[in-house]
């Protein structure tokens, strides 16, 4: 854990995921749905959004004694962060902030090349105290939808355990709202264990980070997974 | 990419050298102490053996990290002709666990030292940095506590000034012309071309001393 300098707090945010039910995938119809239901309870559109998140992997010279290290990791640049760039482990619940330099620092060095890199990017309302933003997710240079998230912010706190209550509440409204739409699947909130990774309960873009580290390496491993089975 | 030059100064003359520094400069000198890791990459990892340094500024309240590569030294006939070394750096600040990252990426300690001594800052054509420190190594992993002296009586020096390909011409005539008036104290050349200690320097001391010193 460890901020670079001032520790940049942040309000409060929950990213959920979209799961599909078993069987069905996503699909742009169930985003521009989605997008219409944070419409429809009074969201007001006010802006763009796009974070990117690369996953690296270790370039070997031979694969036999792989083990001794073998980590792949996460790169994550936050739009809400213009200037820092973000490392994770996560079979060690390692994150670590630096400079936006340290990815072309990491390129120099020749040892990790990139596997996939991902777009999250979307449009972000504003909802009384609370913001939301829909993102899709993409491959770079690509439309091929991946999946979708959602990013739900409360303006005024920033402490995790503080703010349970308040997200909580908000998220039944938010699955009230969208049910009655009958989409094949539902959002869901997975809750890192912030703990582990050396965080405290002050909300900082390095648990944005945690989370999207969460959503994403199971939606890598889905990915991979099936493109195992076309292969 | 960054210009650097070298040289060496016996501890005895470091005073008369922060003297000229001082006139030369117009800034106050900044105390120095840095821990430097230098980490390379395991046999197996990577398209080429590599190579990361991870230094802490043990002089801000809290100690602040940063990690810096280094490439190979610009090459070609105009390279050699210079008396600079040019060469391709990179630098980001990074938080506290970074040693622990490059342990998990597959790199290992190769060896460790403390920096101690000060820096100049300033603008001058470019933007110049001097340091003058003594190179300590530690007996034990990371006891920087009791680190000794490598090179007992001598302090290293170093002009760098950061360039980038379009203005480095430039910057390598300001870092050579600032250079010459720290001649009579000491020899600056491309790291790895070691001139030793210049016969001047006792008594280019002596004299900044005298003048430069006011109440001594």
């Amino acid at each position: 854990m460890g901020t670079l300098s001032a520790i940049n707090i942040m309000p409060i945010k929950w990213i959920l995921h979209w799961r599909p039910i078993v069987g069905t995938t996503v699909n742009t119809q169930i985003l521009t749905e989605v997008s219409q239901c944070v419409e429809s309870i009074n969201g007001v559109k006010d802006g763009t959004w796009k974070n990117t998140l690369r996953f690296y992997k270790p370039i070997l010279k031979e694969q036999t004694n792989a083990l001794e290290f073998s980590q792949n990791y996460l790169g994550i640049s936050l739009q809400e962060q213009p200037n820092k760039y973000y490392m994770t482990i996560r079979g060690q619940q390692l994150i670590v902030e630096a400079e936006s330099s340290m990815q072309k620092i990491m390129e120099t060095l020749q040892s990790y090349k990139l596997r996939v890199a991902l777009n999250f990017e979307g449009f972000q309302y504003r909802l009384g105290d609370f913001r939301l933003r829909v993102e899709k997710v993409v491959p770079v240079n690509s439309e091929n939808l991946r999946g979708i998230i959602m990013e739900m912010e409360y303006l005024p706190i920033s402490l995790w355990e503080t703010s349970h209550q308040i997200m909580g509440e908000f998220f039944d409204i938010w699955k009230e709202a969208l049910g009655k739409r009958s989409l094949p699947g539902h959002f869901v909130h997975m809750e890192p264990n912030f703990a582990e990774y050396g965080l405290s309960d002050q909300y900082t873009s390095q648990h944005t980070v945690v989370q999207y580290d969460s959503i994403i390496t199971q939606m890598v491993a889905t990915a991979i997974s099936s493109q195992r089975v076309r292969d | 990419m960054e210009c650097v030059v070298q040289g060496i100064i016996e501890t005895q003359h470091v005073e008369a050298l922060e003297i000229l520094l001082q006139g030369l400069c117009g800034v106050h000198k900044q105390s120095l102490r840095i821990h430097e890791l230098c980490l390379k990459s395991v046999p197996n990892l990577g398209l080429v053996a590599s190579e990361i340094r991870l230094l802490c500024d043990l002089e801000q309240p809290e100690p602040a990290w940063t990690v810096r590569h280094v490439g190979g030294p610009m090459r070609g006939a105009g390279a050699e002709q210079i008396s600079v070394l040019v060469r391709p750096m990179q630098e980001s600040k990074i938080s506290k666990n970074a040693l622990r990252l490059f342990y998990s990426l597959g790199y290992k300690l190769d060896h460790e030292q403390l920096r101690v001594g000060f820096a100049f800052h300033f603008q001058r054509g470019a933007q110049i940095t001097v340091t003058v420190s003594s190179i300590n190594k530690m007996l034990k992993p990371h006891a920087i506590d009791d680190a000794v002296p490598v090179t007992p009586g001598i302090q290293l020096v170093e002009v760098t000034a950061p360039a980038s390909s379009e203005n480095y011409n430039e910057v390598v005539a300001s870092v050579s012309s600032f250079c010459e008036y720290l001649a009579p104290l000491l020899h600056l050349s491309k790291p790895g071309v070691s001139t030793g200690v210049v016969p001047t320097a006792a008594a280019a001391a002596a004299s900044l001393m005298s003048d430069g010193g006011g109440t001594k």
